[in-house]
């Protein structure tokens, strides 16, 4: 338990991290198929080798604008709960190890984002990384006090 | 025996506890339906025969697993239907009251087993109740507590080890017993402080060899080297008797005590002989095909015996998997040969899933074929490879009807507990109901089988409690006094049709409507015919109970039944006379799993709808287009039928150039139209469905996904929930 194994990603400038054991695959972007009607947050369906998965994606979770895709842009598959959905990321950047003591609780008003996604903030040297919480990416209410 | 001894302790039974509930429970099903046709039909000795045969399975069983309140309940019960078939008794309602009374109880005792609880259910009230129905000289016997239980003691010391046999070892075991030589579980006993106890089981195998060959040893050699239990257990095929081997295992020193007792027959999970019923040998079925975690309740089996009287027993309410000559029933006396395998359904659906990519793969054929035809118009090999395409289709279609055929049950499955529950809400509610079951042949999917149970039972129970009138009534109307209920089963189209419908009183349409004003459902002049009035009472919030009849009502409203079927892509209608009785009418489609589909194009998206529920397609131009309280409508021959756009149902931004002419899917749900104007017909494809996932559930106008030939995801129309909506909102 002194050290997590972290995929990290990047939403515009900032970084965040997921468990390695969540994550099942990282992919390109493949055709998204946009569902009517369902949570803005839900960018589509795609299909994952024969089976339809969810996307979200995150910049919108978050309350972030829409970017265009780039040759960077990926799609990480993850696995909760033995549900398996897709969240769209700006790029993937590494996969680490971190210390659990380089882990502390999220600060009380949360980088303007929702506190119920994060688990913590890691830190490495300079860099601040986030920590999602994975169990409320998809479903769990927003709470409405999210802006920008 | 004492109630601490209901289960044999200290011994994993898992494994056989499966096993044994899935016989029992399938013996107590035949037994309640045999007691409602004996009820009907009087004294017939084969029934009679059937129905004693059953009591005394699950009496065998159940002592061969040591659930002591079974055995004396159906040993009690068992004694009475001897009483019936030697002619000593002669069948009386009261009788046949408390042998149902049996069959209950001992499902619920079932259930605690289920649960791996300790049987608490009172028996002994329902055991003397029995007692005293018997006659006085027999009676004597029956009171003796020491007839079920000792046999049950006898039955139990033989405890069935858990031998963790491989598929291999099974199929050694099952080899011998149908050729008939002995298996048998040999319990050996070693002196308390034997030194080197893995020395004497090499020592008693290498005997055994000698007169037949060891097929499993527990512990294992390894294990007795280190561990330092004082017993091992030996499967052994081998044809000398039994004293024989125990005799041969007597001489190597130190073993204490050596018992041989026949293994369980894998081959024959029903019990086949009753003259040899004091033998300790009975056992529950034991099933080579399913895994011994498979829960029960996904193991399946379906008599293949065609029902000879209305309400003949077709017991197992789950999936079916037939042999080719399945169809050929095979009557026998009582006892029927099943020509059927149990599968676990998990391998079924497996199957079912490869089928369905094999499918998308095939789709995926077509188009590379198509597009190199195009390339390479008088390429030889491009038609060779295109006519091996269609040859594929074929082939195609057929594995693919196969495989769905296996998940095909018949729906009598289903039927079969409604004879039991239509007799006692007639009891209750003091009439006289006569229940018909047709088309009990009648196959659909599994997963629709599943869970059409509850709504039939809302709608039966709605049949007995307010369509059918009290007997006085009936007279005073010039009716038979006996009601009847039919339930009807056929095949339409790609469709199940279910007809539920009564002889009764027929709905109060006057009051349905005076109802329906009063809530505001419906304006006060507007116009109706019977059939929408009947319609009615499936709206939310219509209570049955003070419209239709003043008995307070039980069970749920319609509305629920209505949702229920509709989830399933079906539909549920009405039609009634006064006087004559009213018919429900449910359709269901027969899979839920592939589909043919018409492709539609919306803007730069492709939305599937279902075939069967694509009634034609039009080309319309816009100017015919009328809007008529804001919602469009088009004038098809005579009739109006409504619109809805897709692109603007589905939040698609409006093309900057509009075509002056769009097409039109005419879907139909029941009698129910709806246009959709789309822009493009895509033509017609076989499409898999595939849900959602848990996250993307009832979602509007949407049913499911599929994957199309290029690998993109394309959404599957949802046509019920579309019609209600535009109902709902024209009505609003």
């Amino acid at each position: 338990m002194a050290e997590e194994q972290l995929v990290t990603f990047s939403l515009g400038s900032e970084e965040f991290g997921v468990d390695i054991m969540r994550v099942q695959e990282i992919i390109r972007i493949p055709p998204i198929t946009r569902v009517p009607k369902a949570e803005d947050y839900i960018e589509g369906v795609i299909n994952l080798r024969g089976n339809v998965i969810p996307v979200i994606s995150l910049r919108t979770r978050f309350g972030m604008s829409r970017v265009e895709e780039t040759d960077l842009s990926r799609i990480v598959v993850l696995q909760v709960q033995s549900k398996v959905f897709g969240v769209r990321v700006d790029a993937v950047t590494e996969v680490l190890r971190l210390d659990s003591e380089a882990i502390e609780p999220p600060p009380p008003i949360a980088l303007g984002m929702d506190s119920q996604f994060i688990r913590g903030v890691g830190k490495i040297g300079e860099r601040l990384l986030i920590l999602l919480d994975l169990d409320h990416i998809m479903g769990g209410e927003l709470s409405h006090d999210v802006s920008a | 025996m004492s109630q601490n001894d209901n289960k044999n302790q200290g011994v994993d039974l898992g494994e056989f506890v499966e096993f044994y509930l899935l016989d029992s429970q399938e013996q107590i099903e035949k037994l309640g339906a045999g007691l409602l046709q004996l009820e009907k039909e009087g004294g017939n000795i084969g029934l009679i025969n059937d129905l004693f045969r059953s009591a005394h399975s699950l009496k065998g069983a159940s002592g061969t697993m040591g659930f002591t309140p079974i055995v004396a309940l159906t040993h009690a019960a068992e004694d009475l239907l001897d009483h019936l078939r030697q002619g000593k008794m002669d069948v009386s309602l009261e009788m046949i009251d408390v042998l149902l009374a049996v069959t209950d109880r001992v499902k619920a005792m079932l259930a605690q087993v289920e649960q791996r609880e300790e049987i608490s259910i009172e028996f002994q009230d329902l055991a003397s109740t029995m007692r005293e129905l018997l006659d006085g000289e027999i009676a004597v016997e029956a009171k003796d507590p020491q007839i079920p239980q000792a046999e049950a003691e006898e039955v139990a010391k033989f405890v069935p080890q858990n031998f963790e046999l491989t598929p291999d070892e099974l199929e050694k075991v099952s080899d011998a017993q149908s050729l008939g030589h002995g298996v048998y579980q040999i319990d050996v006993k070693l002196g308390p402080n034997t030194l080197m106890k893995a020395v004497r089981a090499v020592m008693a195998t290498q005997r055994l060899e000698g007169i037949g060959s060891v097929i499993k040893l527990v512990p294992s050699i390894e294990d007795l080297e280190v561990g330092n239990g004082e017993e091992f257990y030996m499967l052994v095929n081998c044809d000398e008797p039994r004293e024989e081997i125990r005799r041969e295992l007597l001489e190597i020193s130190e073993l204490v005590d050596v018992v041989v007792h026949l293994y369980p027959n894998l081959n024959s999970p029903e019990e086949a002989n009753l003259e040899e019923d004091k033998k300790v040998e009975k056992t529950p079925g034991i099933d080579l095909e399913a895994a011994p975690e498979t829960a029960s309740n996904t193991i399946a089996e379906e008599k293949v015996v065609k029902p000879a009287v209305v309400q003949k027993a077709k017991v197992e309410p789950k999936i079916v998997a037939k042999t080719s000559g399945a169809n050929e029933a095979i009557q026998g006396e009582g006892n029927t040969q099943v020509h059927t395998i149990r599968v676990d359904t998990v391998r079924m659906d497996n199957l079912i899933n490869l089928v369905g990519e094999m499918v998308i793969t095939r789709t995926r054929l077509v188009q590379i074929g198509l597009d190199l035809k195009a390339q390479y118009s008088t390429d030889v090999m491009v038609n060779n490879l295109n006519e091996a395409n269609v040859y594929l289709g074929r082939l195609m279609n057929d594995l693919q009807e196969s495989v769905m055929r296996l998940r095909m049950v018949a729906i009598g499955t289903v039927f079969n507990r409604f004879p039991r529950l239509v007799r006692d809400l007639a009891k209750k509610t003091g009439k006289e109901i006569d229940l018909v079951l047709k088309g009990e042949d009648t196959e659909l999917d599994k997963t629709v089988v599943e869970v059409i149970g509850d709504p039939l039972m809302h709608l039966i129970r709605n049949s007995v409690d307010h369509g059918i009138e009290s007997p006085e009534d009936r007279k005073a109307a010039g009716k038979s006094e006996v009601g009847t209920i039919t339930l009807n089963a056929y095949h339409e189209g790609n469709h199940i049709a279910i007809l539920i419908s009564d002889d009764g009183a027929g709905l109060d349409l006057e009051k349905i409507r005076t109802k329906a004003v009063a809530k505001g459902l419906i304006g006060e002049r507007e116009e109706l015919s019977e059939r929408d009035i009947a319609n009615l009472i499936f709206l939310p919030g219509f209570s049955t109970a003070d419209v239709v009849t003043d008995i307070s009502g039980r069970g749920v409203g319609m509305d629920v039944v209505k949702k229920a079927l509709n989830n399933l892509g079906g539909m549920v209608d009405i039609t009634t006379r006064k006087g004559k009785g009213s018919t429900f009418t449910i359709r269901l489609p027969l899979t839920l799993a592939i589909i043919q589909a018409l492709l539609v194009e919306v803007g730069q998206e492709i939305y599937a709808v279902p075939l069967s529920s694509v009634l034609e397609t039009l080309l319309v131009s816009r100017e015919d287009i009328k809007t008529v309280g804001g919602l469009p409508m088009v004038q098809l021959r005579g009739n109006t039928l409504p619109l809805i756009s897709l692109q603007e149902k589905f939040d698609l931004p409006t093309p900057e150039d509009e075509s002056s002419e769009v097409f039109v899917v005419v879907v139909g749900f029941g009698d129910k139209a709806l246009g959709l104007i789309v822009d493009e017909l895509r033509g017609q494809q076989e499409v898999v469905i595939k849900s959602l996932g848990d996250f993307l559930t009832n979602l509007p106008g949407i049913a499911g996904a599929t994957i199309l030939g290029d690998g993109k995801v394309t959404l599957i129309l949802d046509i019920g929930s579309l019609i209600q909506d535009v109902l709902v909102t024209r009505r609003s």
